[in-house]
């Protein structure tokens, strides 16, 4: 597969800090990418020395396949942390220095803000935009020279619920038209719903990197209620549950490969008890990070 | 070349909308055109209150004349700089307080050409104001000289170079001072602050060292332009442009640049 970005050993160290320990990564082409991890990992740090306003203490990397100069960042859309304009000018105006640095076609300009649906603001200054249309501003800016690759640093950050959903539809929308997307987040959830691929960092080094569809596949857990005494030590019996633990008014049963809830009914059929209640449980990313943070902090311990 | 106009064009875009940037432009240039019209209306006012200079017309006085005007506008005007140089400190401290210098490159631009987005700005800001003080120079001259029979307006032209290169060396310090310091109320403080700074140190270096203090980096400017009225009561004065002044000052030039350049390439934005 086309490899977008490749990080090879790279390590940035503040003084007695370590803030990016020797982190090496590949992203596909076309892919989503989720960089996870709690605030202070060493995501922007690790997003800002691929654009070059970092510099590295160690290490390397390329983008598409080549050493990094300002050309390729005309090719990328990026934002980091929080959206960066002159508050003192429109938002056409500030796209309008976007689109010189970057040799973007100037009618490009309200093709993005229409995307963002800001076309109707372009001649307020951006120090009167709120929070959310500031966000949507940046996504525009990033969009404007019809970049092969977006890096979007926390994208989400500081909306409210309807702002939240609005940049999660633009980033699908942007990811259907099958351009590679970077995004780092430490909201498990919004990774969960719109990435194809993620990274788990944590302090600057990298515990984990995989599919985002492999983290529902494997073990699969059931819920279940039912009337019936000893339900749990029938739930046991079953030859497929790996461990029973009780939720409030249910019954959670982690399943052994190869056995799913249609199983599990069907036994309980075998034993009379009809459940009221059966719910497959997808496994979260957030279940899966938290076990990955927790991996990593026994081996930490030990 | 053709890069070089792109990016002070990208600079001018940054400042077209910013009514700092012209309310201090505008004041410079009416302040810098007001000024011989207000030397001559004080030298009229002054016949006209009858002061008398041993019988001297004070109208006489040449100093608005061909060719003196040169060196005594230059020597005057040099002193407005300072509002040139708030408007450099004000739009480098503007991209790192506002952290537009940082976005500037991750859209696209090297670190480098931001640094010489700015310095076009700059050496184009030194020019704007060469041109002006040259043109109310020369308009100021045809006015006031009385007879310009025999008068090559352009003797002592020289002025006029040096009073870009000093401009442009001493907005470059400012760059710098901004650069490293980041803020604009401090840079500006700063800026003021290194005049003094620079005599005193001057002051009290051992006599046999006295030599050094002429190339101390805001001496060697001063150089380029010498105080010219100590010729109207007779005294001898250096009324050229010392080559060897002006060297000193394109070598403090080259190393700003350098410096410039160096820091903006290898320091986390």
């Amino acid at each position: 597969m086309e490899k977008v970005l490749e990080i090879k050993g790279l390590t940035k160290r503040y003084g007695r800090l370590l803030a990016v320990n020797k982190l090496s990564l590949e992203v596909p082409r076309g892919s989503v990418f989720g960089i996870l991890g709690p605030n202070g990992s060493g995501k922007t740090t690790t997003l800002g020395i691929l654009l070059d306003v970092i510099q590295p203490t160690a290490g390397d990397f390329l983008w598409f396949g080549a050493k990094a100069d300002n050309k390729v960042r005309k090719e990328i859309g990026a934002i980091l942390e929080t959206p960066i304009f002159y508050p003192y000018l429109t938002a056409y105006e500030n796209l309008n220095i976007v689109a010189e640095i970057k040799g973007a076609d100037k009618s490009n300009i309200e093709k993005v803000l229409e995307t963002v649906e800001l076309l109707h603001r372009k001649d307020d200054k951006f120090k009167t935009y709120s929070l959310g249309m500031k966000q949507r501003l940046s996504i525009a800016s990033a969009l404007l020279n019809d970049p092969k690759v977006m890096i979007l640093d926390e994208p989400t950050n500081g909306l409210d619920p309807k702002g939240i959903a609005e940049i999660r539809d633009i980033i699908t929308k942007i990811a259907r038209d099958g351009k590679t997307i970077i995004l780092a987040s430490h909201l498990l959830d919004e990774v969960q719903k719109v990435c194809s691929h993620f990274a788990v960092l944590q302090n600057g080094k990298l515990l984990y990197q995989g599919l985002v569809e492999d983290v529902s596949k494997g073990e699969m857990v059931v819920e279940v209620a039912a009337n019936g005494h000893d339900l749990a030590a029938t739930l046991e019996g079953f030859e497929g549950s790996k461990k029973v633990v009780k939720d409030f008014d249910k019954w959670v049963v982690s399943l052994e490969e190869g056995f799913g809830s249609t199983e599990l009914n069907q036994y309980l059929h075998g034993k009379s008890i009809t459940a009221s209640h059966l719910l497959t449980q997808k496994k979260s990313l957030e279940k899966q990070f938290l076990e990955i943070l927790e991996e990593s902090n026994e081996n930490k311990v030990g | 070349m053709n890069n070089i106009l792109r990016l002070l064009k990208i600079d001018f875009l940054k400042f077209k909308n910013y009514r700092a940037f012209w309310v201090i432009s505008i004041l410079y240039s009416l302040l810098i055109i007001s000024i011989p019209v207000a030397v001559m209306e004080f030298l009229k006012w002054l016949k006209e209150k009858g002061a008398e200079f041993e019988g001297f017309d004070p109208l006489k006085i040449p100093v608005l004349y061909f060719p003196d005007i040169w060196q005594n506008i230059t020597y005057v005007f040099i002193f407005f700089k300072l509002f040139l140089a708030i408007i450099v400190i004000i739009s480098i401290s503007n991209e790192f307080s506002f952290k537009t210098v940082r976005q500037n490159i991750i859209d696209g631009m090297s670190r480098t050409e931001f640094a010489l987005s700015k310095l076009t700005f700059i050496a184009a800001l030194s020019l704007y104001s060469a041109v002006l003080v040259g043109l109310t120079g020369m308009a100021t001259g045809l006015i006031y000289t009385p007879s310009l029979e025999g008068v090559n307006v352009f003797q002592g032209f020289s002025f006029m170079g040096a009073y870009f290169v000093d401009i442009f060396a001493t907005l470059l310090i400012a760059f710098l001072l901004t650069l490293l310091i980041k803020r604009s109320g401090l840079s500006i403080a700063m800026f003021i602050l290194i005049w003094p700074i620079e005599y005193i140190a001057a002051a009290y270096i051992p006599d046999s060292m006295d030599f050094m203090s002429e190339y101390f980096p805001l001496h060697a400017i001063n150089n380029l332009i010498e105080f010219p009225y100590p010729k109207y009561i007779f005294r001898e004065i250096q009324d050229w442009v010392s080559m060897e002044s002006l060297f000193v000052v394109v070598l403090y030039i080259a190393g700003y640049i350098a410096f410039i350049l160096r820091r903006l390439k290898t320091s986390d934005l």
